[in-house]
């Protein structure tokens, strides 16, 4: 029975990254339409909430044409490369609390390993291969140029990333997520909500710049600068090849935000009030999703905010911050938090 | 000669990354809040900065100009002789013109005692500069306020003397005809007694003496010009 | 300093360079320039540029039209800007025949030109910060571009490609209700340069991409024959507006802004306090025309069919890109001999290798957008 259940989580949870990404490409047009004084798409469907829905069809039913000099096994196989990891690391995130359906307890989870965000780290490394397979294979210098910067920032950017997840495992004292994410309950100092955030601040900046690195948003898109490189690494792709890596990049995001929220504003928590209390079982699971999913929309909101607010770094820079600047950083967020847990404890 | 090297010196809440980015994120979410309510609204003009055409058009200046029109005036009697001087002002030669006597039993249809046989005018190549609004002497041809110009041929492009005369009708229904135009006043030739009252009369309009030298040189310059050519013509 | 340039072996044999077409086709080009640029990975070893691909025969044109129907050919010479390239044409003409034209019409040419500035350099602006991934400023400047089209269109008819004004004169009076546009425009204007000032200028992302970008002495400066923002930038206090006045312009009060070090942070600093003294100079010039009569003349008298006595002339003024200068030759008859346009981004690009070398490819970009570089004037 339990590999039922499993195969249904695996499902469902597919389905709500892909409905979300889509979703999210209507937020982001619309959105930046808002930001910058105009409408957005606002024909397909009542403020074109069918916008994406046609996007689907386009590149769906577009030609899937190749350069002739491309290396065709490569040109084929980067989307694919990018993709899978993205949709895979959400695997080990949990998406809500526990929900009782015909007596059974389930675990909004789909796989609570207890090596937790380890795997969420490998797996993203992964989606580099992804990006710089594709820009050698479209044999073109700017998908090429795309690629080398994408794979320099990205790596450049994990270690930053993984020193502060690094503090965030001291604090919390184990990698699994859905520990984490159960031990933010209550409150911290009498008067603060007990999460992350609160914990570990300096960790929760270093982690989000690394997570707009790890995304390749602005102000860190310059693998797919459009104005110096044309696109980058997905200049030569058109029709669902460029949608899996399109797709691939706002499940990233989804991936990057979920991850962000788990550990640093307390998962499905709400701030003072404890739902568990007052709500049945079924109801309970319910509201656990819905409060997690809300959590994650605000800062998908805040990547596209930002993105349209801020113009972008070079590649020199992107480096210089990430070696000079939040590496330092976070070895002395490592520093102080290993004092304050030894003196405190 | 080596590039200037450049210190880039900050400020403290320049340093800080963040501090401005906070700031500038402040003012994009102003714009998005007021754009976000205003999208709400009924109506196809809702957020006040974005046209949604086709339903909700911008309103054109009387005076644009547009594709032309042959003008008629209030007895409908066409107002063009075929003289055929905005065919030769126009930079683009993109007007042709033939010209043709009034026969006997015609002569309500026009306002002069020529006609134009063909007019023609080829958008494809017309510049829409107005030159052939200012050379023409009775007020025939007039650049009108159409703009949705369009069309699936070339052959459509070509507009003859039914599609004139068909633009002038669909601008007079609308309602937007432009009255004819003023001519511009013209400075008097410049005799010289008239140039020296002319010259302290202005200084002491605007209470400023002193004038740049170059345009003094200039009038001078041109008031020398002018005594010589009067000069040569009497001579 | 030993410019590299690369030459026909670089494409057969280019060694550990990768040769680069940052081509016709390209988001960042302003119009078709071509840049082909050798790379040791992200800096750039060599640049070279390549024009001509916007070329429209202009001056070639001006040898067949008459003196007055080539006024709208110059309109699309800088195509953000059309009425300075109008203006500056007309006085080359006027000059020619020594025409003197009066003082009504004089203000409002220094009005429309101003306006012009304006719109011009927000573009400049605008482009620069889309090119470098900012793109909001762009679009806040440029609401403000289409009320300023709004003006010309209710002043002339047209909005970008407006012929204005006559050799001698103007060919209208402003609108009654021109004050009151510039009053209703000009708080907003106000706000979208302010807006795009604190969304771009203290932000360290933006001064790490632009200030040291590129930078210039004013020797070299100077030896190029850069002319414009591009040189005020570099530290050289040179305006024609001030140095040799036309128009009104010395009787107006403005500033003229000068940057230190020639990078793309000054050219955008020195762009974005030109506007503010362009609205100046155009309150100033607001006051000065009302205190002329309604009826007060607007066109010299000029013959009909213009024959300018046989004789060349050269004639210059500040166009919002630099000194943009005609020389004409007439012999006598009623359609030019020559007319030759000197384009101040010409001078400006024929620097770009120099000024490029030893950065990366993005500061090429940066650089090219904040030189305004527009393939209308430089290609003609």
């Amino acid at each position: 029975m339990n590999w039922v259940i499993a195969i249904i989580k695996v499902v469902f949870i597919w389905t709500w990254c892909l409905l979300w990404a889509t979703v999210m490409t209507w937020a982001e047009r619309r959105g930046s339409a808002m930001i910058q004084d105009r409408l957005g798409p606002n024909r397909a469907g009542p403020f074109g909430l069918f916008q994406p829905i046609a996007d689907g069809i386009k590149l769906f039913t577009k030609e899937e044409f190749r350069p002739k000099t491309a290396r065709k096994i490569l040109f084929n196989l980067g989307p694919i490369l990018f993709a899978i990891p993205a949709f895979s690391a959400y695997a080990v995130i949990p998406f809500g609390d526990k929900i009782v359906i015909g007596g059974k307890e389930i675990i909004l989870q789909v796989a609570d390993v207890n090596i937790g965000f380890l795997y969420v780290l490998a797996i993203g490394s992964l989606a580099v291969y992804g990006i710089v397979v594709g820009g050698w294979g479209s044999n073109n210098k700017y998908s090429i140029l795309g690629g080398l910067r994408s794979t320099a920032q990205l790596i450049s950017y994990e270690v930053p990333w993984g020193l502060a997840l690094l503090a965030a495992v001291f604090v919390y004292g184990t990698f699994d997520l859905r520990q984490i994410a159960l031990s933010q309950t209550g409150t911290f100092l009498g008067f603060l909500p007990n999460w992350g955030v609160f914990k570990q601040p300096l960790g929760f900046l270093i982690f989000t710049v690394a997570a707009y690195a790890e995304a390749n948003r602005v102000p860190f898109d310059l693998p797919e600068a459009e104005s110096e490189i044309v696109a980058g690494y997905h200049t030569e792709y058109g029709g669902m090849r460029l949608g899996l890596y399109l797709f691939g990049e706002y499940v990233n995001l989804y991936t990057l935000s979920a991850l962000c929220v788990t550990l640093y504003f307390g998962a499905w928590n709400l701030p003072y009030i404890d739902m568990s209390k007052f709500l049945g079982p079924i109801s309970y699971g319910i509201a656990s999703f819905v409060v997690f999913w809300l959590k994650v929309m605000v800062f998908l909101l805040s990547f596209i905010w930002v993105r349209w607010t801020v113009p972008r770094f070079r590649y020199d820079q992107v480096m210089k911050l990430g070696w000079k600047a939040l590496i330092p950083l976070a070895l002395f967020n490592l520093l102080i938090t290993a004092l304050v847990i030894q003196l405190t404890v | 000669m080596a590039k200037p090297i450049v210190k880039k010196k900050y400020t403290l809440t320049e340093r800080v990354y963040l501090i401005e980015i906070i700031k500038g994120l402040g003012l994009t979410f102003k714009h998005f809040v007021f754009n976000v309510k205003a999208s709400f609204r009924p109506g196809p003009h809702t957020v006040p900065t974005c046209w949604q055409y086709p339903e909700d058009r911008r309103e054109i200046a009387p005076i644009f100009r547009g594709a032309h029109m042959l003008m008629l005036d209030d007895q409908g009697r066409i107002k063009c002789v075929g003289c055929g001087m905005c065919a030769r002002a126009c930079p683009a030669q993109c007007i042709t013109v033939k010209r043709g006597k009034v026969a006997e039993g015609e002569e309500s249809k026009y306002v002069g005692k020529t006609y134009p046989e063909e007019f023609i005018v080829d958008l494809t190549r017309c510049i829409f500069c107005g030159f052939c609004e200012e050379a023409c002497p009775k007020g025939g041809i007039v650049l009108g306020p159409e703009y949705e110009l369009a069309q699936y041929t070339r052959e459509e492009c070509i507009l003859n003397k039914e599609g004139l005369i068909a633009n002038y009708y669909k601008a007079k229904e609308e309602g937007k005809l432009k009255p004819p135009r003023k001519p511009v006043p013209v400075a008097a030739p410049a005799k010289k007694p008239a140039a020296k009252k002319a010259a302290p009369k202005k200084a002491e309009a605007k209470g400023t003496e002193a004038k740049g030298d170059a345009k003094e040189a200039k009038a001078k310059e041109a008031e020398a010009k002018k005594a010589e050519k009067e000069q040569k013509s009497e001579g | 300093m030993e410019v590299r340039r690369p030459t026909i072996e670089d494409w057969d044999n280019p060694g550990d360079l990768v040769t680069i077409n940052i081509g016709p086709s390209h988001p960042a080009m302003h119009g078709t320039l071509r840049v082909i640029a050798q790379t040791d990975g992200e800096t750039i070893v060599s640049a070279e540029p390549e024009i001509g691909y916007l070329h429209r025969g202009v001056e070639k044109l001006g040898e067949h039209l008459t003196y007055h129907q080539f006024i709208p050919i110059t309109d699309r010479l800088n195509y953000c800007s059309a009425i300075a390239n109008n203006v500056s044409y007309e006085m080359a003409v006027e000059k020619l025949m020594g025409i003197k034209v009066p003082e009504k019409a004089q203000v409002i040419r220094m009005i429309m030109m101003e306006l012009a500035r304006i719109a011009d350099h927000i573009v400049c602006i605008g482009i620069l910060g889309v090119d470098l991934g900012a793109f909001t400023p762009f679009f806040y400047l440029f609401i403000q571009r289409e009320e300023i089209y709004e003006i010309f269109e209710w002043y002339n008819g047209a909005r970008l490609t407006n012929t204005f004004g006559r050799i001698g004169g103007v060919e209208a009076d402003l609108p009654e209700d021109f004050e009151e546009r510039w009053r209703k425009l000009l708080p907003n204007l106000k706000k979208a340069i302010d807006e795009t000032d604190k969304l771009l200028t203290h932000n360290r992302i933006w001064m790490d991409r632009t200030i040291g970008v590129t930078a210039f002495s004013p020797e070299d400066a100077l030896s190029w024959g850069f002319t414009g923002p591009c040189l005020r930038a570099c530290g050289v206090k040179r305006d024609l507006r001030k140095d040799e006045p036309y128009c009104f312009y010395d009787q107006v009060d403005f500033e003229i802004p000068v940057g230190k070090h020639g990078d793309v942070f000054d050219r955008y600093i020195v762009r974005m306090i030109e506007m503010e003294e362009s609205i100046k100079i155009i309150d100033q010039a607001i006051k000065i025309y009302k205190e002329f009569p309604p009826d007060a003349p607007l066109m010299a008298k000029v013959p009909k069919i213009i024959k300018p006595p046989v004789g060349e002339v050269y004639s210059a003024i500040e166009a919002p890109n630099g000194e943009l200068g005609f020389w004409i030759k007439s012999d006598g008859s009623d359609k030019p001999y020559r007319i030759k346009i000197r384009p101040p981004c010409y001078m400006v690009y024929q620097a770009f290798p120099e000024l490029v070398q030893g950065e990366m490819i993005a500061d090429l970009i940066a650089c090219l957008s904040s030189l305004n570089i527009i393939a209308g004037e430089l290609d003609r």
